[in-house]
């Protein structure tokens, strides 16, 4: 048993670490620490994700068939363990983290060969349409429908929650192609053009004044079944694989406790509960980085997914929200600010008061609400460890 | 970067899963003190020479073994002084003519050796007391640490050793040991022993630690799938679904600490052992408290193992300032 990197390991984190150095500037930097959402703003991201492509790294959790990198789960823990010390951009997930493995699992050739290219170059910008107003943990549920006409699906719908999406130029989406089955089976997954007739996109402000979340309505709108990833009916089963995906496809610890180091240099001492608080996050977050650690080492060396890999985006949620409720305790009145400015790094923004990282801490305190909800509820999980690791 | 057992160890926990699956099931486990001859047969099968330093004598088991053997002894609920006994008292006289004296005793399980804090030298003689030795009524000699911080070793046949019992709350027995004018031989610890002895029993704690969660959560779990209430097994309530799925939450966060404790290099390993008793003894108890609430009323009983499995964690989990002291260690 050790937990040391190999020789080999190790000079791959020296050549990540200089790569980080020399290719993340001040302004991705400074874009990425006064990120208020989950994902890094488009001038941020794409700048981010043309370099990270241009080096062959952009895709490094795709397997090497699908055109990544071939590196073994503690190579790419390792680049996300870097990337989040040196503080380089969260990219959105959409298209690289789900509809991307979907794509390269289930598409067809000619689906892989037109839309992984483009999903690379950020040509293709994806939103994922899945939940609904009626449909949320309940997600089997869902009554977007699509009828066949021809070579097409008419869709007609209601999505909601749809991140990015009016950044995006492409959905995917989960919809109904037959109303006669149980609700699970009549499922199918469709790759929608968001410039095609009858695709509105309504913004949904948050709490915090960031416009991260939107409504897309679908009108009548007529999607070629060469669109469809995978068979008719299939759509839950790739639904159940792209949400493991984004549950468990990377590790949270990282950049929590990166987060979490940067946020200590700039709240300065604490005492008392504060203290505390932060050295209960900290092993909270150290514990989740082993949690996280012990799984990927067993998949190294051959081993199944353990079940206890179901607790990291539970555990991970909490301690995010942990530690954004910190700074906005530390940081006092000056973590009360909330500017309806945005981006927290633009030239728009007020003069922060105190710092910039309390500027943006009560904004980043309202939004880490949502962790315990997107992709699958706090209770959701805790159902699913109950069946898949007790057997309840 | 392995987390696989070697043959070895892997022999090891199986020869001391065993061993104790023998002697405890769940109304066996943390009725009492181990018993002097399942100690002494411990002993035999060369358990405790594995965990003792070279100098000492032993085989230099490290803390792989020291995580691998303590697990298993929590899984059972075992009450035994292997912490203070055999990681601790066994390095303290490591290097010092009392491990020749003692030091076979020890490894064979004939002879205990007891830490007892406390003291003075006045004229070249220990005076004073400490007021709560683990194991100390048992104890053929003490490991004292003064109040000068000095390590010095004590015979118990000493006229001037006065012993009190004190019952803790796990049913092991203590002593309140007053020193009189005691003859004391100072321990010339090798450096850096010291410290290593001191971070190898922190971490057998939270190693029983973690094992006694797997055994109370396995309990809690076997529980409510046959209790039934409403016409139901209690556990197709999604409630009691969510609480035991906290419950695994704790455990698999503090095996996480634990493996990192264990598995640190050794500059970094006195914070890596710090952290695990800074997060796993509040966890173990959480999560017995929640194995009595799902036990409803028999939870709060002496009868099953879980009641006692309360008991032994509380006093685990306490220990050396417990995760108070730990956490104050960490923020500083």
């Amino acid at each position: 048993m050790d937990l040391a990197l190999t020789p080999e390991q190790r000079a791959f984190r020296e050549e990540v670490r200089a790569f980080l150095a020399a290719s993340l500037s001040p302004k991705l930097r400074r874009g990425a620490a006064l990120t208020s959402g989950v994902f890094a703003e488009p001038d941020i991201a794409r700048e981010w994700q043309a370099i990270l492509e241009a080096k062959g790294w952009l895709v490094y959790h795709w397997p090497d068939h699908a055109g990544g990198p071939g590196w073994t789960p503690v190579q790419r823990w390792i680049f996300e363990k870097e990337c989040a010390e040196a503080g380089a951009p969260i990219l959105p997930g959409m298209g690289l983290k789900l509809v991307g493995p979907v794509l390269y699992t289930y598409g067809t050739q000619a689906q892989k060969d037109h839309y992984l290219p483009r999903l690379r170059t950020a040509e293709h910008v994806w939103a994922q349409g899945f939940s609904e107003p009626g449909s949320g943990s309940d997600l089997a549920s869902l009554r977007t429908r699509a009828v066949r006409d021809g070579d097409h699906y008419v869709v007609s719908g209601h999505k909601i929650w749809t991140t990015q999406a009016h950044h995006a130029n492409r959905l995917f989406a989960l919809v109904r192609t037959d109303p006669h089955v149980k609700p699970q089976q009549g499922i199918s997954f469709l790759l929608i053009d968001m410039a095609l007739p009858g695709v509105t996109v309504k913004p949904i402000l948050s709490a915090s004044g960031d416009h991260e979340l939107n409504e897309v309505f679908l009108d009548e709108v007529r999607v070629p079944v060469s669109d469809r990833v995978g068979e008719e009916g299939q759509g839950w089963s790739i639904a159940k694989f792209l949400l493991e995906n984004e549950r468990g496809g990377s590790s949270f610890a990282p950049a929590i406790l990166a987060d979490l180091a940067r946020l200590r240099t700039s709240m300065g001492p604490l005492t008392g509960e504060l203290a505390d608080r932060a050295v209960r996050l900290q092993l909270e977050a150290e514990a989740l980085e082993m949690t996280e650690l012990r799984t990927l080492i067993e998949i190294e060396h051959g081993a199944a997914p353990d079940p206890r890999s179901l607790t990291t985006k539970l555990l991970a949620s909490e301690i995010r929200q942990g530690v954004e409720a910190l700074a906005v305790d530390a940081f006092g009145l000056a973590g009360l600010q909330l500017p309806v400015e945005r981006p927290f790094y633009g030239d728009a923004m007020p003069t922060p008061i105190g710092s910039p990282e309390a500027q943006v801490a009560a904004a980043r305190y309202l939004n880490a609400r949502a962790w315990s909800i997107f992709g699958g509820t706090s209770e959701i999980q805790l159902t699913l460890i109950a069946k898949a690791a007790l057997g309840l | 970067m392995n987390l696989a057992l070697s043959d070895e160890q892997a022999m090891v926990r199986d020869m001391v899963r065993r061993f104790l699956a023998d002697r405890y099931d769940a109304t066996t486990m943390a009725k009492g003190p181990m018993s002097p001859d399942d100690w002494r047969a411990l002993g035999e099968l060369g358990l405790f020479a594995l965990l003792t330093p070279e100098q000492a004598g032993g085989l230099g088991g490290g803390a792989a073994e020291v995580m691998i053997v303590s697990e298993e002894m929590g899984r059972a609920l075992a009450i035994t002084p292997l912490a203070e006994a055999i990681l601790l008292c066994g390095r303290a006289i490591a290097g010092s003519a009392a491990a020749e004296e003692w030091g076979d005793r020890l490894m064979q399980g004939d002879a205990l050796l007891a830490f007892a804090p406390g003291g003075a030298l006045v004229d070249g003689r220990l005076r004073g007391s400490a007021a709560i030795v683990r194991d100390g009524m048992d104890a053929a000699a003490f490991v004292v640490e003064t109040e000068a911080g000095a390590l010095m070793l004590v015979d118990g046949q000493d006229s001037g050793v006065r012993r009190t019992p004190v019952r803790l709350v796990d049913g092991s027995m203590a002593a309140h040991v007053r020193f009189d004018a005691v003859q004391a031989q100072p321990l010339t610890v090798p450096a850096g022993m010291w410290a290593e002895a001191q971070a190898l029993a922190g971490l057998s704690i939270v190693a029983e630690l973690v094992g006694a969660m797997a055994s109370l959560l396995d309990l809690t779990v076997d529980y409510v799938r046959q209790r039934h209430q409403f016409g139901k097994p209690i556990a197709s309530f999604q409630v009691v679904q969510h609480r035991c799925a906290r419950m695994y939450t704790w455990l698999e966060q503090s095996r996480s600490l634990l493996l990192k404790a264990a598995l640190a290099e050794e500059e970094a390993r006195v914070r890596a052992v710090t952290a695990a008793r800074a997060y796993i003894g509040d966890a173990a108890l959480k999560l017995a408290e929640e194995a009595v609430q799902l036990h409803g009323g028999m939870g709060v009983t002496d009868e099953l193992a879980i009641g006692r499995g309360l008991r032994r964690v509380l006093l685990l989990s306490r220990l050396h300032g417990g995760g108070i002291a730990a956490r104050a260690a960490l923020a500083a």
